[in-house]
């Protein structure tokens, strides 16, 4: 009931598979679904040019070029639309991770579904990319107020499916949030918890290699952390595991993930972005989803995690 | 009197006739409207009595065709020395022949008065420090285009931006609202990583009243995050008002002499409410131009300054370092070679040479000034509002070269541009000649440099 899903679309193939996603997700849910497309970014100074993110073309981004994007978006999805016809397309020149933040803000979204396709060359040669660090997935992952479900490779189950979820922690107060809306999931559906921990043990965070009594000294103290923090919240619900490895985070999450059969990963995604221009490689996140052969879902804020 | 629906005498004062402007793809019935708009030379020639006073009348009479203004035009420069792009001679044969026939002129030269006043000169006012006479042809061009604009000879996003400014007091559809809640929502989305940092509102008695280009808050608000960042680190009392926050001045570029009053009254009036102590505008060239050098006169002020002492955003970076209020960590200034692109609008027109360098001492260990620099430098070559007009993109990336050639000899792949006209050619300029540069704002340079003292950072368990 009045659930809002927003499909951040890139109007391309890239989002066929976020797109499958967030049209199941709508029919289980019966949600508003919308169609959002960020058609290109603003250059030529004031005027109402934009670079088209698909084609990277100049293009006059008047009323009427907008009306036949929303055309185009509705015969993209035809198909779906065809058997869930309650959704609506939207299509807003701009920045595209700033117009999707601002479109969920303003319309009170309670789930962004993406996938990780958008165009990063494209954005680029627009010359925006001061404004981000990473991708726009990163950058929404990091500041949208409610849950972002991020598709990054085709997925072998979906919502609904779901019998196992992996929630990835590092503690962090962000975490709490994401932690809170696995618990819900996991009641909801009634399917297992892992609560997993990857300990860095990345020479260049640490001093020096760290010695193997270390490690297993650090996983202890991880998994009394976890239940601490955890499980004691978790009250009744008992269909859970703690699992902490060694190893680099990004790789032994999905690596767990896999190892598991998981069809959902839970963690947050709050790197600040002076830290991030440090890494060359981005996010854990935005590695996860690189990765991951499940959905993987952000949630670094405690607004919308009751709401799905 | 011939008069098209969309091109004709009136300025645009509200939001239906903007959007059916707006609706005219590229302008293309406005321009054909144009072909047949009548002259009116009586309005032209009241209007000369009333303001073409004796300044503009001796620098039209005292010009000896010398020609010694040439080569300091990027536009002669850029198009193999062409006569025709000489200053003296592009405002002789306008606005000098517009006088000399006491207004008196048909609808044809009046849009070749047009495509010259916008499309060969961005009113960089280079020529004026080359004349012997100290002639400033870019000030009169700046006139000539008010003498357009009054017959409505101006080019279509001209006359869009300054609709924009007289129905919203900005140069993009921003209402109060729109402002207030980016405001807020900016304050909120960093309220994680900046602990305490707030955007203040309409605070009365602050130290500094912070305003911004309209641009920002429409497409690209962590500008606005950035800046309330770095006031948050230097301790600043500051705020920012509800109305009277947008600071440029598009009314400026086209000549819409009622719209460029309307709009600093707006601003002018935001700091009197306020009483705050200072203003300081955000890094846009122009605005600074618009509001603190030329708006007084504008609004009558006797003074000339504006009602509280104003600053660039450059002048509070500079004091901000030059105090200690920021401290850059030295293991983070820029190690490669930068560049820095002085805007002509608040380095030649308004002396801020010295910030900028200043600026650069405390951040850049390898600083390289273009050839020339400070007030002789070169337009970026999308100044007076050329970036946005459709109508001359040919003449405008013709134009970039000198730019682009400056640029490469500096051996710089980085360069400052703390003005968004500046930034916006520059980002153009990779665009059209693809040379391998980057180009930024200060803003975010110096987020990630400064030293975040102990008690803002962010307490995560």
């Amino acid at each position: 009931m009045g659930t809002k899903i927003l499909l951040a679309s890139t109007a391309s193939p890239a989002c066929d598979d976020a797109a499958r996603v967030a049209f199941d997700l709508a029919k289980r849910y019966n949600a508003n679904l919308t169609i959002l497309h960020v058609i290109g970014i603003p250059v030529r100074g004031f005027s109402n040019t934009v670079i088209d993110i698909r084609t990277g073309e100049e293009v006059v981004c008047d009323d009427d070029y907008i009306e036949w994007v929303k055309e185009e978006l509705r015969s993209i999805y035809s198909i779906q639309i065809e058997q869930y016809k309650n959704c609506i397309m939207e299509s807003v020149p701009g920045v595209p991770h700033r117009e999707i933040l601002r479109f969920a803000r303003k319309n009170n979204t309670d789930l962004i579904v993406m996938g990780t396709g958008a165009k990063k060359e494209c954005i680029e040669t627009a010359g925006y990319t001061r404004y981000v660090s990473g991708s726009t997935m990163q950058a929404v992952a990091k500041a949208a107020r409610c849950p972002v479900l991020i598709i990054g490779r085709p997925a072998a189950s979906f919502w609904g499916g779901i019998s196992k979820i992996v929630f990835g922690t590092d503690f962090s107060k962000a975490a709490d949030s994401a932690f809170m809306f696995a618990l819900n999931i996991a009641r909801k559906i009634g399917c297992r918890l892992y609560i997993f921990h990857a300990i860095n043990i990345l020479p260049f965070d640490s001093e020096k290699i760290q010695l193997q009594d270390e490690i297993e000294d650090k996983i202890k103290a991880a998994k009394e952390k976890i239940r601490k923090k955890y499980v004691t919240r978790m009250k009744d619900f008992k269909n859970y595991n703690i699992d902490v490895w060694e190893g680099v985070p990004y790789v032994e999450i999905v690596k767990f993930a896999r190892e598991n059969y998981s069809d959902l990963i839970v963690m947050a995604h709050h790197a600040r972005d002076s830290d991030l221009n440090k890494t060359r490689l981005g996010s854990t996140i935005e590695q996860v989803v690189l990765r991951a052969s499940c959905p993987v879902i952000s949630v670094n804020h405690p607004d919308k995690i009751g709401d799905l | 009197m011939t008069e098209g629906t969309l091109c004709n005498k009136i300025p645009v004062n509200t939001i239906e006739k903007l959007q059916a402007l707006l609706t005219d793809k590229r302008g293309q019935v406005y321009y054909k409207e144009m072909k047949q708009l009548e002259v009116d030379t009586p309005a032209l020639v009241k209007i000369l009595q009333n303001t073409l006073k004796s300044r503009l009348k001796t620098w039209l009479k005292i010009c000896v065709h010398c020609g010694l203004c040439a080569d300091s035009c990027f536009f002669y420069l850029a198009n193999n020395k062409d006569p025709r792009q000489v200053p003296s001679y592009k405002i002789q044969s306008t606005l000098g022949e517009l006088v000399k026939r006491k207004g008196n002129v048909d609808n044809e030269f009046m849009r070749m008065a047009m495509d010259i006043a916008w499309g060969k000169c961005t009113c960089c006012n280079r020529c004026v420090m080359y004349c012997p006479f100290g002639i400033d042809i870019g000030v009169m061009f700046s006139y000539l285009r008010g003498l357009c604009f009054s017959q409505g000879f101006v080019p279509w996003e001209m006359k869009i931006g300054s609709g924009m400014h007289r129905i919203y007091q900005a140069q993009m559809d921003i209402t109060s609202e729109d402002w207030v809640d980016t405001c807020d929502w900016m304050a909120e989305e960093s309220e994680d990583d900046w602990p305490g940092l707030k955007i203040p509102m309409d605070k009365m008695n602050a130290d500094i009243i912070y305003t911004v280009n309209a641009r920002e808050p429409k497409y690209y608000p962590e500008d606005l995050t950035q800046a309330a960042i770095l006031f948050h680190l230097a301790g600043e009392n500051w705020t920012v008002p509800s109305e009277g926050w947008e600071e440029t001045s598009l009314a400026m570029f086209a000549g819409d002499w009622e719209g460029c009053k309307l709009q600093v009254e707006a601003v002018y009036a935001a700091m009197e409410r306020l009483k705050a102590r200072r203003m300081v505008v955000t890094e846009c060239g122009h605005a600074y131009r618009a509001t603190v050098i030329e708006g007084p006169y504008w609004a009558g002020l006797k003074s000339g300054k504006t009602p509280i002492e104003s600053f660039h955003y450059i002048e509070w970076v500079a004091e901000a370092l030059r105090t200690g209020k920021l401290k850059i960590d030295p293991a983070k200034k820029i190690k490669e070679p930068v560049t820095y692109q002085d805007s002509c609008n608040y380095i030649r027109n308004a002396g801020l040479k010295e910030a900028a360098r200043e600026v650069m001492s405390y951040i850049a260990e390898d600083f390289r000034e273009m050839e020339p620099h400070g007030e002789h430098n070169f337009c970026c070559g999308g100044g007076g509002g050329l970036n946005g007009i459709g109508r001359y993109r040919k003449q405008r990336n013709a134009g970039l070269k000198v730019k682009r050639d400056q640029i490469l000899a500096t051996g710089a792949k980085l360069v400052i541009s703390p003005c968004h006209n500046c930034w916006d050619a520059i980002r153009d300029l990779e665009e059209v000649f693809k040379i391998g540069i980057r180009w930024s704002f200060l803003k975010p340079i110096l987020i990630n440099m400064v030293v975040v003292p102990e008690h803002l950072k962010p307490k995560d368990e």
